[in-house]
């Protein structure tokens, strides 16, 4: 019999709190992050929002508790930001004292930077201490620089899967600690702003000019966002005996391929419903059981299509309260299922659910309507998180509330 | 690692004509430009046309291999599709990143965006194959293939009959020209036969596609078991000797990815203490140095436990065996961060 795996620290930050306490605060107070970037050299500066974090990166260094140096990426120093809050949370002071692994997940790696020197770097007539991020080029150059700043040795990995790699993370982090191969790994993923990306969702056109919409029937596509989160998953029997604080249990997960289209859904959402139910089953919870979905929605056309006919195929005419926090957020890809996570894990502690922002009008394919006010106060047992990506990558977690 | 696995099934391209054909006859192909580039075989027969004319080439190459490989193992139901890439498509990352200076930011062709995205070949292959099944992507380095290898095993303890599972990266010009700039490349021109003789900083470079079908039962057909797997990320020397010694008893063979880098030689000198006397081939001077060689050298492991013959051409340093080989240690690193030991047998 596998092991439970419990979630027994989380840290993140994002463009609505620089750490878990004030994401919550703007979550509960409807504060979006989304705007329009300080930072990105782009001609969309004004035309296409993002949801930014609000330091320039000198700043960030700090925070991360790290000397200015070169080499550091924002994509590493936002890594390291929410790696040592989570490791806090958890009261992990030394992350040798038990072995354990760190399971990271990138979509461009330290881009936001290297695409600032890339021509210098191919430039042979040019030198300087711009060639200190040729090896940020790659996805693990984050990776390996949180670990190495932090203290991890033992088991590190990079994982890339589009929108789905953060949830990827977090569920081979799991499994590693059900087949007993670690009591504890930190999972989950970090990303930087870049003119690449947005670049690219914008020439795929589902890039929206105003604030996104998701679920609504005007909407026209994501916003981007920045941030890292990471959770540490820690063994039952690691956790009791080290009399660990358990925040919520991740009682189930699912990846599964939807093999459709390079980067469009299906428009019946088999992939998404398959992951969710399978998911679910993994957890050993009913679909009465599940309270509230913090669902992908990007508010892409296809997204919201296919995981709302996902949703009422799964759930019939009685789908939980769902919705969708890249208002807030924006769609922070290789982060966005480690965010979401705590988000949800925060949902079952605060009996809160969160609204979807910038709602008004219910798309004529669905007959279902995400929550747009606060509600507080709402017992959450059970909570659905998806992540679905480019390359029919699907990924759901359910989190569960941790009994005793 | 609890439990073993077999491999069922397998492809390479690589710098060498490993795609088709008889190894153990086939020449060893070698360059003194310091980059290895692989022998790209007849697409064709393997994607359609219409579909390959948008194709960058890692995406055939990957695709490629992976339906070879397929075809190679006999077993045709999908399963779990596993790959580690340190780099991806770069030919479309960096056309991307051109596209986005040359024409403004505006009017582009998404393309080359979602090929540049590391897990486009995975998804191919699923969409191919209408496989519905877990689907994963590591992409850390000298840990990229080694991590899809883990989770490979670790589905396969979970119940999975088999996974489909490989690596793939290309070197483009440019990006032999930019990991110059930070020291990876031999500064002069070395004969790649003869690398090992020109012990100095830097290696020659190398890419590569290989895939593997693995399985939790063996058949005839298996080609090695892989009964043993180690990690070790930036070990001490003597955490090294100790990992290794603990870990392959009785190897009579050692396959290692020993490249002629001066800066990183010292972690071979550790495996040469460790076990005197065991032969030992290297095989960098086939593929050349690259985030997921490791897959090259399992490849070639397996296929030397299944034949009990070397290929003669490419080790011409080394005498046939002359006594059956049941057990081979592989030993590689990627510029001293990520080292990997695997222990193969015989089935």
């Amino acid at each position: 019999m596998a092991e439970r795996v419990f979630i027994t620290g989380v840290g993140m930050i994002t463009a609505i709190g620089d750490d878990v306490v004030g994401n919550l605060h703007s979550l509960r107070s409807q504060h979006s992050g989304l705007g329009y970037t300080e930072y990105i050299d782009t001609i969309y500066r004004q035309v296409l929002p993002v949801a930014e974090v609000k330091h320039p990166s000198e700043s960030l260094f700090a925070l991360a508790g790290v000397p200015v140096k070169d080499g550091y990426t924002r994509t590493t120093l936002l890594g390291l930001i929410a790696m040592r809050e989570a490791l806090q949370h958890a009261g992990i002071e030394e992350v040798q004292s038990v072995p354990t692994g760190f399971i990271n997940a990138s979509t461009v790696g330290g881009m936001c930077d290297t695409e600032k020197v890339y021509f210098d770097i191919i430039d042979p007539e040019k030198n300087g201490a711009f060639l200190q991020y040729i090896d940020t080029l790659d996805c693990a150059d984050c990776t390996q620089r949180i670990a190495d700043v932090v203290g991890f040795s033992e088991h590190i990995a990079t994982i890339s899967t589009a929108c789905s790699s953060s949830a990827n993370a977090l569920m081979f982090g799991a499994r590693m600690i059900r087949q007993g191969m670690l009591p504890r790994v930190v999972c989950g993923g970090t990303e930087a702003l870049t003119r690449f990306t947005l670049n690219g969702f914008n020439s795929l056109k589902n890039v929206d000019k105003q604030f996104c919409r998701p679920f609504d029937q005007q909407r026209t596509g994501l916003n981007l966002g920045e941030g890292a989160a990471y959770l540490v998953l820690e063994s039952e029997s690691f956790a009791k005996a080290n009399n660990s604080r358990i925040l919520a249990e991740l009682s189930g997960y699912c990846n599964t391929n939807e093999a459709f289209h390079p980067t469009s859904p299906s428009p019946d959402g088999d992939g998404a419903y398959e992951a969710m139910k399978t998911a679910l089953a993994m957890s050993g919870h009913s679909l009465e059981q599940v309270e509230y979905i913090n669902v992908h929605g990007t508010a892409t056309l296809n997204n919201d299509v296919s995981e709302g006919k996902a949703l009422e195929r799964l759930f019939g005419d009685k789908v939980p309260l769902f919705s969708s926090t890249k208002p807030f957020t924006g769609h922070t890809l290789a982060a966005a299922g480690a965010i979401e996570a705590i988000y949800s894990i925060l949902a079952i502690q605060h009996g809160l659910i969160f609204p979807n922002l910038n709602f008004s009008e219910k798309m004529e394919e669905l007959s279902i309507t995400p929550v747009t006010q606060l509600l507080e106060g709402y017992p959450v047992n059970n909570v659905i998180s998806n992540s679905f990506g480019f390359g029919g990558n699907n990924a759901s977690l359910v989190i569960s509330k941790y009994e005793g | 690692m609890k439990g073993k696995c077999y491999i069922q099934g397998m492809a390479a391209i690589s710098p060498q004509p490993t795609f088709e054909g008889d190894i153990f006859q086939a020449p060893l192909v070698h360059t003194d430009s310091n980059l290895l580039a692989c022998i790209e075989p007849d697409y064709k027969p393997f994607i359609p046309g219409n579909s390959l004319r948008r194709m960058t080439r890692t995406l055939k190459m990957g695709l490629t291999a992976a339906l070879k490989c397929i075809q190679d193992s006999g077993i045709s139901t999908p399963g779990p599709i596993i790959t580690g890439t340190g780099k991806g498509s770069l030919q479309d990352t960096e056309k991307f990143i051109k596209e986005i200076v040359e024409y403004k930011e505006t009017a582009l062709n998404p393309t080359p965006f979602i090929q540049s995205t590391y897990n486009s070949v995975n998804g191919l292959i699923a969409l191919q194959q209408k496989c519905t099944a877990y689907n994963n992507t590591f992409v850390h380095r000298g840990f990229s293939f080694e991590n899809a290898l883990l989770d490979s095993i670790m589905m396969i303890q979970e119940g999975a009959s088999h996974t489909l599972t490989g690596a793939f990266e290309e070197i483009t010009k440019e990006h032999f020209y930019i990991k110059s700039r930070i020291g990876c490349w031999k500064s002069t021109s070395v004969n790649s036969q003869e690398v090992y003789q020109h012990l100095s900083p830097g290696t020659i470079a190398g890419e590569g596609a290989t895939f593997f079908t693995l399985t939790g039962a063996a058949t005839p057909q298996s080609y090695a078991a892989i009964s043993g797997f180690r990690m070790l990320y930036k070990p001490s020397e003597e955490k090294l000797a100790t990992a290794l010694r603990d870990f392959s008893e009785g190897a009579d063979l050692i396959i290692c990815g020993r490249n002629g880098d001066s800066n990183h030689e010292h972690y071979y000198e550790v495996l040469d203490a460790c076990f005197p006397g065991v032969p030992q081939l290297p095989f960098k001077h086939l593929c050349g140095e690259y985030d997921t060689a490791g897959a090259f050298g399992l490849w070639l492991g397996a296929r030397i436990l299944r034949a009990q013959q070397l290929p003669a051409s490419w080790f011409p340093m080394q005498e046939q065996l002359t006594a059956p080989v049941h057990s081979i240690l592989f030993y590689n690193h990627f510029f001293g961060e990520q080292h990997v030991m695997l222990r193969l047998e015989r089935v």
